[in-house]
């Protein structure tokens, strides 16, 4: 049983020695190592999507590693974004992109995305402290490196220096955070500090605590006032690291703060929802601001995934099925619909840079890519009845079940400023006049066939009920 | 059976629209065939409904939606995580609203007809609009309906951006952000039906039988009601449409005016007044101040303006500030004016911007003080406009006359004081409407003709077909003004019920 259950965890972990040992039977130029890695990871995700949905508590192995529905969704988010990841980031390592060169060691950049999704699935499986701080560690560390995998473009070093120099000090807040929580409660389990915050839940020590574990990861989730090296460091990465940094990266920080607060906090979280509250509001107000006047495309991603971490927020208001189940489809369809966008500018940036100028004409040269792009973005604005609007709706109704109707009221009414600036962006696509005459646009059988696939999940996950009810019913049982 | 067919009137656009996305852009003729076919059915379906409908008038309704009398109710379970149910069903109202949606989708895809850009899109996004208008009036599930209804702004964008003239990207993007604004205070407030109804439902049948917590109806009326009103370009929410109509092409000026703009009207008479009559008994008569502005002041910028759009989003505007008049009477008498210019309205602006839209792509200019004498070269189109205009301004004979009078009618055995005095405003303001419908069409149609219209011609087979059907429409509802008061009070009667139990509490509390 449970080794049936562990399996995708274990071979997840193995994942990157095989996939850097089979460098050794290629060619160094040769997508052998690239096949093997979709062949792995699909597999990964399958085992996952056949692990039953009903466990209650879940399953405990040895005793600081759990297997529950939120834990294994969660895996779900993060073995479809690796396998989004590892495609997106195919081409980059053919050509040069954007005015980058060329990326190398395809075996080892895949290894590093796996070993930063098996942090992810650490997050989500821990039930110590120390698990818990190894998985975030884990999760982050690759990222640093993948962000300066262009050796030879100094934008990407800078960035990666930024956010290591950030990461350190996020982990820093954390590692006092979790000390003080220790301090407080006796025990690095889960289970005691849940009582011990239970009994006393006005302690000084703890609410010491629960403010450097939020500013710790409110780094990596980019809430504000620590969200300003997320520009920077987006747009300086390569598009396919900055593309996996704001769904996998973005997806461990929202898991780990879900299993804070509806785990070992949950006897405070009413009071900590003016917190959560304040933040979300902050984030996703800055996030919006700051998107207004960007003019290149990954800085505007950033900003836009600023303020959909302030979105996430909003669903840890909600009581913990509600709650988890709003997380977990939000970041599928985030997921989906970020990589669409990702890959519509990927492909716009081989051929050009990435700024909202070279959009200009696409409607009238690919009027197929201008249609993904607007879908993308109206799904990431919100807009009915693209499965972004269901995923916001999910949201709130976590936020509205105990009441902030206030708060919902905010996000709501923030959503048209949101709105305003995607329009921009599908302005430039389909609206404006190409200046001279464009570089033709081709895709491969593969970009096209990604393309395709995306646009029809972006549409369709929303109203077909399959996806939310089958998650909500992973809840409920 | 006719409940498939019911069904089938949202989801058959979007057949369309799939079945040709694998046809190339070259084949445009198929294309555009497709679509209307699709709407010619849907128009012949949603007309049989009508009969149907009207026939059975004696018969009970489904049970299951006590105390509206819906006809072909369906309930299914949707997403089970918030118990959001698939209920459509259509009462007199609604089953009219469809009709005036069919005719102006259908007419407005025969007009754009030659559209400039990539044909292809523009007809998918038209159905696609279609789809969402339809939704609208069909659904009775708040989550269902509030999806249909935001809808409208992924498709309304981009075809103006795309498919307009003049300002297209600022009047598209101020007419969306807008509406979106408006959407997003509905979006607000629905959570609270939810949860402070007490049943967990977003069902408007079963939230109607419950009475909301003052306190919520309080904030969340005002809320509500202002943000259906935003998309019925109640003041102060009506900048957006005159600049969004005058970019916009002819078909979306015809939808978006025609159609959209009531559904604002019908949102909040179907949902904030419906679901919460006791705020609405108290805040409605602050909306009467807010439509002065609308009924009086709109008519006199329509005087001032100089372009043909401009002048018929004023007069939209004025024309939709009496549907409030109606609903904030709260009368019988009222609420059936205010429905009954819902339609009549719908009809008569489409014609309004069809006709203009016939007459731009001739002159290439909307200007009136640039033209003159073109009845002489378009009669057709030239009477056609004066028709619209006639009707506008209340001509016995045509629809507009009957449902203006009903409306004042209904607003002055108000009983406030108030409401009789802007009604007796509203009433003098139709000379200010009469001033600027006389104006434009003598100076647009008769005096000197400039040189460079000689070549004009009057309109093809395809534009007389519309116009022909759109005055019927008109004449129609002029003519025969008992049937469908009759009809539409059927479904007024359940609402002013919700509205007088709201008073018996009131006094009873």
């Amino acid at each position: 049983m449970f080794e049936s259950i562990l399996l995708p965890d274990l071979l997840l972990l193995a994942f990157p020695f095989i996939v850097i040992g089979s460098r050794l039977f290629c060619d160094f130029r040769s997508a052998f190592p690239w096949r093997v890695a979709n062949i792995g990871f699909i597999l990964i995700f399958i085992m996952l999507n056949m692990i039953p949905l009903a466990s209650g508590e879940g399953h405990f192995f040895i005793f600081n590693w759990r297997l529950d529905d939120f834990g294994v969704l969660m895996r779900e988010v993060f073995m479809v974004s690796a396998i989004l990841g590892i495609w997106l980031s195919k081409d980059y390592f053919e050509h040069g992109a954007d005015g980058k060169p060329q990326m190398h060691q395809i075996a080892e950049y895949i290894g590093a995305i796996a070993f930063a999704t098996f942090g992810a699935f650490t997050v989500v499986s821990a039930c110590d402290l120390l698990t818990f701080f190894l998985g975030l560690e884990i999760a982050t560390i690759p990222m640093y490196a993948l962000t300066a995998w262009n050796k030879k473009d100094q934008m990407g070093s800078e960035a990666a220096t930024k956010y290591i120099l950030m990461g350190s000090v996020a982990t820093a807040f954390e590692l006092f955070g979790f000390s003080y929580l220790y301090g407080f409660s006796g025990s690095l389990f889960f289970n005691d500090i849940a009582s011990a915050v239970a009994t006393n839940s006005t302690s000084p020590l703890l609410w010491v605590s629960i403010l450097f574990l939020f500013s710790g990861i409110g780094f990596k989730l980019t809430l504000f006032p620590f969200y300003t090296w997320a520009p920077d460091v987006y747009e300086g990465a390569p598009t396919p690291v900055t593309a996996v940094l704001s769904v996998t990266s973005k997806a461990t920080a929202i898991a780990f703060l879900a299993v804070l607060v509806f785990g070992p906090l949950a006897a405070v979280q009413e009071q900590m929802s003016p917190l959560i509250a304040l933040l979300a509001a902050t984030t996703l107000l800055v996030g919006n601001l700051g998107a207004l006047k960007q003019t290149r495309l990954r800085r505007f991603m950033a900003y836009s995934s600023i303020s959909q971490a302030g979105y996430i927020m909003i669903a840890l208001l909600g009581p913990a099925e509600i709650g988890k189940s709003a997380i977990v489809y939000y970041m599928f369809i985030y997921a989906v619909a970020n990589y669409l966008a990702f890959f519509v500018f990927g492909i716009i940036g081989h051929h050009r840079e990435e700024t909202f100028a070279s959009l200009r004409g696409l409607s009238k040269q690919n009027p197929a890519l201008a249609i993904a792009l607007a879908i993308a973005m109206f799904s990431l604005a919100g807009i009915p009845p693209l499965a972004g609007f269901f995923g916001k709706f999910h949201l709130f109704f976590a936020g509205a079940t105990t009441g902030h109707y206030f708060l919902v009221a905010f996000a709501v009414i923030n959503n048209v400023l949101a709105l305003f600036y995607y329009i921009q962006l599908i302005k430039s696509a389909w609206i404006d006049e190409p200046e001279g005459t464009l570089s033709s646009l081709r895709l491969n059988r593969r970009q096209r066939l990604i393309i395709i696939m995306l646009s029809i999940a972006v549409v369709a996950l929303g109203f077909v009920p399959f996806l939310s009810n089958n998650i909500f019913a992973g809840f409920t049982f | 059976m006719e409940t498939v067919l019911f069904n089938l009137i949202w989801f058959l656009p979007l057949l369309a629209v799939l079945v040709c996305v694998p046809i190339p852009s070259t084949q445009i003729k198929t294309i555009k065939t497709i679509h209307v076919a699709t709407e010619s059915l849907i128009l012949l379906l949603v007309g049989y409904l009508v009969y149907s409908m009207y026939t059975a008038s004696g018969t009970p309704a489904n049970s299951a939606a006590a105390p509206l009398l819906l006809h072909y109710f369906t309930d299914i379970p949707w997403l089970s995580m918030f118990n959001a149910h698939y209920i459509v069903g259509a009462d007199a109202l609604n089953i009219l609203l469809l009709f005036l949606t069919a005719v102006i989708v259908w007419t407005g895809i025969l007009v754009s007809w030659n559209i400039k850009g990539n044909q292809k899109v523009y007809f998918a996004l038209i159905q696609l609009l279609a789809t969402s208008v339809y939704g609208v009036f069909m659904s009775f599930d708040l989550v269902l309906f509030f999806v249909f209804y935001e809808m409208e702004a992924l498709c309304m964008y981009l075809m103006i951006a795309g498919y307009g003239s003049g300002r297209k990207d600022y009047g598209g993007k101020k007419l969306t952000l807008t509406l979106a604004l408006g959407s997003s205070m509905i979006l607000a407030t629905l959570f609270g039906f939810y949860f402070e109804g007490g049943i967990q439902s977003w069902s408007i049948v079963e939230l109607s039988k419950v009475t909301l917590p003052m306190d919520f109806q309080m904030w969340a009326f005002p809320l509500l009601f202002m943000g259906f009103a935003v998309s019925s370009s109640l003041f102060p929410f009506h900048f957006w449409s005159p600049d969004g109509h005058s970019a916009a092409p002819t078909a979306v000026s015809m939808l978006a005016a025609g159609v959209m703009m009531k559904m604002g009207a019908y949102g909040c008479l179907r949902v904030a007044m419906f679901l919460m009559p006791e705020a609405a008994k108290i805040w409605l008569p602050y909306v009467v101040l807010l439509l002065i502005f609308n009924v009086v002041v709109g008519p006199f910028i329509a005087i001032r303006h100089k372009d043909l759009k401009y002048i018929t989003a004023y007069s939209s505007i004025s024309h939709l500030g009496l549907i409030f008049l109606g609903l904030a009477a709260l009368t019988p008498v009222g609420l059936r004016g205010a429905t009954l210019q819902m339609i009549s309205h719908g009809f008569l602006t489409g014609l309004f911007f069809a006709t203009i839209g016939m007459i731009y792509e001739r002159t290439h200019t909307r200007d009136i003080t640039q033209m003159g004498g073109i009845m002489r070269k378009m009669p057709f189109l030239g009477v056609g406009f004066v028709i619209a205009g006639f009707a506008g301004l209340g001509l016995p004979g045509f629809s507009g006359f009957i449902a203006e009078s009903t409306i004042f009618i209904g607003a002055f055995s108000c009983e406030s004081t108030w409401v009789r005095i802007v009604t007796i405003l509203a009433i003098l303001s139709i000379t200010t409407t009469a001033v600027y419908i006389l104006q434009t069409a003598n100076r647009m149609l008769h005096g000197e003709m400039p040189a460079k219209y000689e070549s004009l011609t009057d309109g093809s087979f395809r534009e007389k077909l519309v116009i022909v059907i759109l005055v019927l429409c008109l004449l129609f509802i002029g003519i025969f003004p008992t049937w469908i008061s009759e009809f539409l009070d059927q479904s007024i009667a359940p609402i002013f019920e919700n509205i007088s139990r709201a008073n018996i509490t009131a006094i009873g509390g």
